[in-house]
């Protein structure tokens, strides 16, 4: 190919322009916010230096924030992995309806946060045949009030939209695995557990690491469904880090602390993703999957 | 991993029972727009069907709490259109520069692309803001169309999948004078409709379902997606469940019916994004 350099540029045009005002401007303006103690309305502001960081630090929307990522992360993680898998094992290699299959798990993934919110709170409201239902047995679960059961409520949200997404990632990953591999084990007398282990899961991995990786990536980005339903409650137990900025910097109107909160979560959502990445690729090196 | 006959038949049965597990908020959401007031989220299938709910919600139902629920629908409509329209224009293009030109300092916006993806966007959400303010463009559709008019995503899906189309095509166009343009909308982008169908639906659905970014930079009730109405509803309609999912329905119905009529080039799609 010869060099092209006029249009080249031409046509990455919209990239450069969207990456100056839309992401260059904007992160910088975000670092000089975060010294400040703007409050979005007055003209007039000052700088504090680190002292928002200091005090986001020390504010326990914040520290909620931080814990509520990793215990949504251990809920959510584990259930859309069990399910997309389960879905998976079912339809891979169906010869019939695995078009159907495919698309009908692919549904939820449509649904929006709101509508599903919606749902669930009326599936939970305090009279539903569920809640109801429940009662005979003696069990009385106020489910969005409770720290524990409101933080698996939103998790089990997120997990039902996600599933046939990951579970098409599985399948792919399943029928991408060589049927003689199997036959040749078989003969070879490998006992059920042996052939998971040994055969399906290393050959599934790389499925399996691109799920993974996805889902913890949600779980830092958790927002509508917790706005609608708890609000971050109770008492910061479902408080994401979207739900923290977006309350300090659209409803306490603190522009220049909000920043600040929004720069600590950038760099514990960046960090923490590169960790457990790094983790995980050195987990499937050590089992001998990769 | 077939199995026997009795294996196939036992799959059959427990994926049915999953589908329709995973369905039924759906049909939970739909039975309960349907239903008698009094038995809404009270019974599993309601056996009283009315269609108060929808005429309530068109009709504005009590004084004081009527929403412009299609206006609302129409500004979702008009939202989401041009800005996916935005997202592939300005995707393809840039992705086929970084796949199909050779210029310098491509491989910089190529890393440029790949970094800014995995950056948490989070950290943008108030100076972006506080753009679209300064630019006197809040409450306004482009407020909520600009910053959305390009998706790093997009220009990912598609520079892989341009980059797996032989250059011959692009040499013979160009031999018989064709300009680059030409070459994008008349040969690449028709080799590419499949997952032009992937990016798109997806796209589509994100923007339709958005609701941080539009409660922001909107205000006035008349300029408020459908999807920022529902959600601003929760408190005034609580009493009115019916409606709520009716007002649901509405919001969820279009997006399906859109995605089972693209569901065969979806498929194949898919299977490109997969390998």
């Amino acid at each position: 190919m010869k060099k092209t350099n006029g249009t080249g540029w031409l046509f990455a045009s919209p990239y450069l322009l969207y990456a100056i005002i839309f992401f260059a401007v904007p992160l910088i303006w975000s670092m000089y916010l975060s010294f400040t103690d703007w409050n979005l309305i007055s003209p007039v502001y000052y700088f504090k230096g680190f002292d928002n960081f200091i005090e986001a630090v020390k504010h326990p929307g914040v520290q909620a924030a931080f814990f509520v990522t990793f215990k949504f992360m251990a809920a959510f993680v584990p259930m859309v992995i069990v399910s997309s898998l389960a879905v998976a094992l079912v339809i891979h290699g169906l010869p019939k309806f695995k078009g159907l299959f495919l698309i009908g798990f692919f549904l939820p993934y449509l649904a929006s946060g709101v509508v599903s919110s919606l749902i669930v709170k009326g599936l939970l409201s305090h009279n539903s045949a569920f809640n109801v239902f429940l009662r005979n047995f003696g069990i009385e679960i106020d489910w969005l009030s409770t720290p524990l059961s409101a933080l698996l409520v939103v998790a089990a949200i997120i997990a039902w939209k996600f599933t046939g997404y990951y579970a098409l990632i599985l399948t792919a990953g399943f029928e991408s695995i060589n049927k003689d591999v199997y036959e040749a084990a078989a003969i070879d007398g490998v006992t059920p557990s042996q052939r998971f282990w040994k055969i399906t899961l290393p050959l599934l991995y790389p499925a399996l690491f691109t799920v993974l990786i996805l889902s913890i990536g949600v779980s830092f980005g958790i927002f509508t469904e917790v706005y609608q339903l708890t609000g971050g409650g109770p008492n910061y137990a479902t408080n994401t880090w979207q739900m923290e900025i977006f309350k300090q910097a659209f409803t306490n109107l603190s522009a220049g602390y909000a920043s600040a909160v929004a720069i600590i979560a950038s760099v514990v959502t960046f960090a923490s993703i590169l960790i457990i990445r790094k983790l995980l690729e050195m987990w499937g090196k050590r089992n001998g999957w990769v | 991993m077939v199995g026997s006959k009795k294996g196939l038949t036992f799959r059959y049965l427990i994926a049915f029972a999953l589908l329709i597990v995973m369905v039924f908020p759906y049909l939970y959401m739909v039975m309960n727009s349907f239903a008698d007031w009094t038995q809404v989220d009270k019974k599993v299938v309601p056996t009283e069907l009315t269609l108060r709910s929808y005429e309530w919600l068109f009709s504005g139902g009590e004084a004081g709490i009527a929403r412009p629920w299609l206006k609302a629908f129409f500004n979702s409509v008009i939202v989401s259109t041009a800005s996916t329209a935005l997202m592939m224009v300005t995707g393809a293009m840039v992705a086929f520069a970084l796949a199909k030109m050779n210029f310098r300092g491509r491989d910089f916006i190529n890393n440029a692309v790949l970094f800014q993806m995995f950056f948490p966007a989070i950290i943008l959400l108030i100076p972006t803001f506080l753009i679209i303010q300064n630019a006197g463009l809040y409450d306004t559709y482009t407020a909520m169309i600009l910053p959305k008019a390009m998706s790093l995503w997009a220009v990912f899906m598609y520079t892989n999948f341009f980059r797996a189309i032989p250059d011959t095509f692009i040499e013979a166009a160009k031999l018989d004078g064709a300009s680059n343009f030409q070459i994008l909308y008349k040969i690449v982008l028709p080799m590419s409709k499949s997952i032009t169908t992937v990016v798109f639906l997806f796209l589509f659905m994100e923007r339709w379902t958005e609701l941080l970014w539009d409660m922001i930079v909107v205000r006035s009730d008349s300029m408020l997606t459908l999807n920022v109405l529902l959600s601003q509803m929760f408190g005034p309609y609580g009493g009115y469940p019916g409606p709520m999912y009716a007002a649901s329905v509405l919001l969820t119905v279009p997006i399906i019916i859109l995605f089972l009529f693209f569901s065969k080039q979806f498929k194949e799609g898919m299977q490109f994004t997969l390998k």
